[in-house]
């Protein structure tokens, strides 16, 4: 028994508690919690003892074991883009009009995404191709004949505003989500034009669907800053109930009520207001997960609505020349003209950015607008650094974006499993894969006698790492994650066989007990890392081809090849020497 | 204890060629079955509707069928799942959306009578009509009319004046096949007499991107795994083990092929597994070849497998054993996807042992001799076989 084996048995036990004190949250999760509670991670924090490890590593349940909604929302970026073709279309029209170079119509064809100007005077048309591609650098030039001109959208255009179509889209899928008030969503880019999202605990892809599919709402209101003090008032006539944590807070002069709550608070205002007034909310944002919110805070704007989205034919952040991050903005004609009157009755008032019910930002009017461009400037004060500025003038952007220019949505895949079934299947899955493990422990100690039962014991450690192993990489465990975890305990249990086989090989070749158990270890050992690296390629592969479940069970695979090598070949190790060095022993149980 | 008590010699190599022309014959056939038959895609693949109901009451196929019938759904399969009391049922679709070619047309005609229409045109993929209007229109009256055509209407979007000034865009989306499907079980009565345990909707697009990406996992894992091998071994043992992989790939499809159960993402996954899991058995083979050719210098290396294969047997049949032993509760107490998976590994498990035995080796074999042939043709006097 040399020193280095002290180290590896140490480094066993060490290895062992701290599996089992990273399944606590796990089990608190699944087994102590209800199972209502079951994806509330605050509530989990609650619960835990101050000595687990933090709530967020635990072994989350996929949607086929629990119930839920799995979709894929397909963003339909060629309407959009066709949408935005015909915009500057006109713009370049106007363009020309206002420039004096003659007078053009604009027209896009659907199907080809192509600008056709034609000009009315075609001897004025050199001069506007001149004019319209140096000025219009996101086009180029398809073909010209006579007094018609074709232009196409320049390939880098496109696809970034195919990206931001979709990033503008997933915008308002989370806003919307957050909305709804379901913990733990996932929503995440697939591909180039799609988007995922995961409802865990949710029953109604109808609901889900008319939730998520529909085109963004964008609206410009006025916010009523004529009595500050209004919500103030609110709580002081009819102080909030306890539960809907509502609490007034005030920072720049306009109290405002704020709660986790967005129904809760909103329930609250509701009949409250002031006539002709409405209370929407403003989320604010948790300052390390940018879109979640930590709060939300009421504003009071006015019932109507004098400008929407539909109005807007442009939003883009850039830097001014005061280095200051700004968000320019610009309106059609008609937009124009009511965005000036607005302007010219609200000078020191504030209006506010609505999407989808939600207050995005509320810029003051300091004077009148006219010609259809406004600029939003975000100001730098504050401990917030010029980049951050600059990120929440491109997020207003996109805001913008979203409400103006609708990248229409259609579901591309829906899986809903109902929770009953999703019961059903943990059920029969766990039971499954107990019956098979069962079996191998049994087989593998009548089998081996003793050096079984030492595979055994390194078969249950291998059992707790991948669990403990899923939890730490925030892994989700899914039906075919179970099947992963038992395939993997097979193959775990066959590096065993294999050693046992070469140790009764080295036995029956008259070598003493201890120089088989070495040679056994020695000899296998590259046949277990290669077949083991072999399998651990394709369970790569799987991982960033798969989705949804099949990732679960390459996650699954891919955490139990490495430790099921820790296990054979380390663990087993020990424990055979310590019983065939460290007793001496002349003959060994295989 | 143990399973085979004496030393076995057992001629494998000898039967090297009537094995390999079997499974060659074996393989080839289930190629041109997927090639003709074809898989039963599941829903992941094909695209469409699947939903998964339970009844309250006692309820069979057939009544589910005529029920379905009745309410105007004709092209739906009905499936039991599980034990007869649990009165569950997969019913499967082939679209996703309720726009077809045929009341696309209707749609298309119910919108223009509303009034002057620029342009009309319809998105099968994604269920949608697309139309421009002369005059702004309501979107309860378009919804109203799509649906008076017999067309479920999720939601009709106003898109807006166009900017070109030529009218007004509008898109009508229709709604998915599970509210027909609920709708017409629904038909005459209060209360639907069943839950609705699952839906699964996979569009046309969907499904042929995640065809794509499987087959092309699988290339990838096989293409991977050749380099390892080649770079851990030798570049003669390469292609027998990209052999012996693919034998078991086909043998596994064949399995998905014979019993017609679903092919989706999972048996996917299923081949990805069976493809490690099958090099995985050839490496160990292939281990004792390497270590026997270094023991055994004088002997060719017909004889050389032959010694290892035999050697590694009781090695192989317990592998094989154990893992298809952890099998065993999947395929009883195994769901649906589940018990397919675990009936393929069990496939694939038996395939694969046969395959490092049968496959794998004698392509060693064979390579080694045609390298010989080759020296000896172009004079070189050097022992054949040599490693």
């Amino acid at each position: 028994m040399d020193r280095g084996w002290y180290w590896k048995f140490g480094m066993i036990v060490a290895v062992t508690l701290g599996t089992l004190w990273f399944l606590v949250p796990t089990y608190y999760s699944l087994v102590v919690l209800d199972r209502a509670e079951r994806n509330n991670i605050a509530v989990l924090e609650q619960r835990l003892p101050a000595w687990a490890p933090p709530a967020k590593y635990r072994l989350n349940l996929g949607l086929d074991l629990q119930g839920g909604i799995h979709m894929v929302m397909r963003v339909d970026t060629k309407t959009a883009l066709q949408k935005r073709t015909e915009r500057r279309g006109q713009q370049i029209a106007t363009y020309v009009n206002d420039k004096k170079l003659g007078e053009v119509t604009a027209d896009t064809d659907p199907e080809r995404l192509e600008l056709t100007l034609t000009a009315k005077d075609p001897a004025t048309m050199d001069a506007i191709q001149k004019e319209v591609l140096a000025t219009f650098t996101d086009f180029t030039q398809e073909s010209r004949n006579g007094g018609t001109l074709v232009l196409k959208p320049d390939e880098g255009q496109v696809n970034r505003f195919r990206d931001e179509a979709v990033d503008q889209a997933m915008l308002v899928i989370r806003r919307r989500i957050d909305k709804w008030g379901v913990a733990e969503v996932d929503v995440r880019k697939l591909g180039t034009d799609s988007i995922q999202i995961s409802l865990p605990g949710r029953s109604n892809p109808e609901q889900a669907k008319e939730l998520v599919g529909t085109t963004a709402q964008l609206e410009f209101r006025m916010v009523d800053d004529t009595n500050p003090q209004v919500f103030a008032q609110m709580i002081t006539q009819s102080p909030p109930p306890e539960e809907s944590k509502i609490t007034l807070v005030d920072d720049g002069g306009f109290p405002q009520l704020s709660s986790p709550n967005r129904e809760a608070l909103l329930a609250y205002a509701k009949d409250k207001a002031p006539e002709g007034r409405d209370v929407l909310t403003e989320c604010v944002a948790n300052p390390v997960k940018k879109n979640d919110c930590i709060a939300y805070r009421s504003f009071l704007v006015d019932k109507n609505v004098p400008l929407t989205g539909e109005s807007l034919s442009g939003a883009d952040a850039s830097v001014s020349q005061m280095n200051e991050p700004e968000v320019n903005i610009s309106f059609d004609p008609a937009g124009a003209r009511e965005f000036e009157k607005l302007t010219e009755a609200g000078v020191g008032r504030r209006m506010a950015i609505v999407l989808d019910d939600n207050v995005h930002t509320a810029p003051n009017i300091n004077e009148k607008i006219g010609g259809g461009r406004a600029r939003i400037t975000m100001g730098r004060a504050g401990s917030r650094s010029f980049e951050e500025w600059l990120g929440e003038a491109q997020t207003l952007a996109l805001v913008l974006k979203a409400g103006a220019l609708p990248a229409p949505v259609t579901v591309g895949e829906i899986r809903q499993v109902g929770a009953t079934l999703g019961d059903e299947l943990i059920k029969k899955g766990s039971l499954a894969a107990v019956v098979g493990l069962a079996l191998v422990i049994v087989f593998m100690a009548i089998y081996y006698r003793k050096a079984g039962l030492i595979a055994d014991v390194a078969l249950l450690l291998n059992g707790l790492l991948i669990l403990a192993g899923l939890a730490f990489f925030n892994a989700t465990l899914t039906l075919p994650g179970i099947a992963g975890f038992v395939l993997t305990l097979g193959i775990a249990v066959d590096a065993n066989v294999l050693i046992n086989e070469r140790i009764r090989e080295e036995l029956a070749n008259g070598k003493s007990a201890r120089a088989a158990v070495d040679q056994g270890y020695d000899r296998a050992f590259w046949t277990i890392f290669d077949a083991h690296v072999t399998t651990l390629i394709a369970g790569f592969i799987l991982f960033f081809t798969g989705t949804g479940p099949v990732r679960g069970f390459a996650t699954t695979l891919i955490v139990g090849l490495v430790a099921s090598l820790f296990t054979s070949i380390v663990v087993t190790r020990v424990i055979t020497t310590y019983f065939v060095h460290g007793r001496n022993a002349q003959s060994v149980s295989v | 204890m143990q399973i085979l008590k004496h030393k076995t010699n057992i001629d494998f190599i000898s039967k090297r060629k009537p094995a390999l022309f079997i499974s060659t014959l074996i393989n080839l056939a289930i190629i041109v079955g997927i090639a003709t038959v074809g898989f039963n895609f599941g829903v992941d693949f094909a695209g469409g509707t699947v939903v998964e109901l339970k009844f309250n009451t006692p309820t069979t196929e057939e009544q589910v069928r005529e029920r379905a019938q009745a309410g105007g759904l004709h092209d739906v399969t009905v499936q039991r799942v599980g034990p007869a009391e649990e009165n569950s049922f997969l019913l499967r679709m082939g679209g996703v959306t309720q726009l077809t070619a045929e009341n696309a047309e209707s749609a298309k005609a119910a919108i223009q009578g509303l009034g002057e229409t620029r342009s009309v045109y319809a998105d099968m993929a994604n269920g949608i009509v697309n139309f421009r209007s002369a005059q702004p229109m309501s979107a309860e009256a378009v919804k109203k009319a799509v649906e008076g055509a017999g067309i479920g209407v999720q939601e009709v979007r106003d898109l807006g004046a166009n900017q070109g000034g030529n009218g007004f865009d509008y898109q009508v989306v229709a709604s998915g096949m599970a509210d027909k499907v609920f709708a017409a079980l629904g038909t005459g009565m209060e209360k639907p007499d069943f839950e609705q345990r699952r839906v699964d909707y996979v569009g046309p697009q969907v499904g042929k991107q995640l065809r794509n990406r499987g087959v092309m996992a699988l290339l990838y894992s096989m293409f991977a795994i050749l380099i390892y091998v080649a770079f851990r071994f030798d570049f003669k043992f390469g292609p027998g083990a990209l052999l012996a992989m693919l034998h078991d790939v086909i043998m596994v499809a064949g399995y998905y092929l014979v019993s017609q159960r679903e092919f989706n993402l999972t048996s996917i996954a299923a081949l990805l597994t069976i493809v490690g899991y099958s090099v995985n058995d050839t490496i160990v083979i292939y281990d004792r070849i390497r270590e026997d050719m270094v023991k055994y210098k004088g002997k060719g290396l017909p004889e050389i497998i032959n010694i290892a294969v035999n050697d590694t047997l009781g090695r192989t049949i317990l592998t094989s054993g154990v893992t298809a032993l952890s099998l065993i509760g999947l395929l009883i107490f195994g769901v649906g996807e589940i018990f397919d998976f675990a009936m393929a590994m069990l496939v694939g498990i038996l395939v694969g042992t046969y395959s490092s035995v049968y496959i794998a080796s004698p392509v060693v074999i064979w390579l080694g001799e045609r390298a010989a042939q080759r020296e000896a043709h172009s004079g070189a006097k050097q022992e054949p076989n040599a490693a």
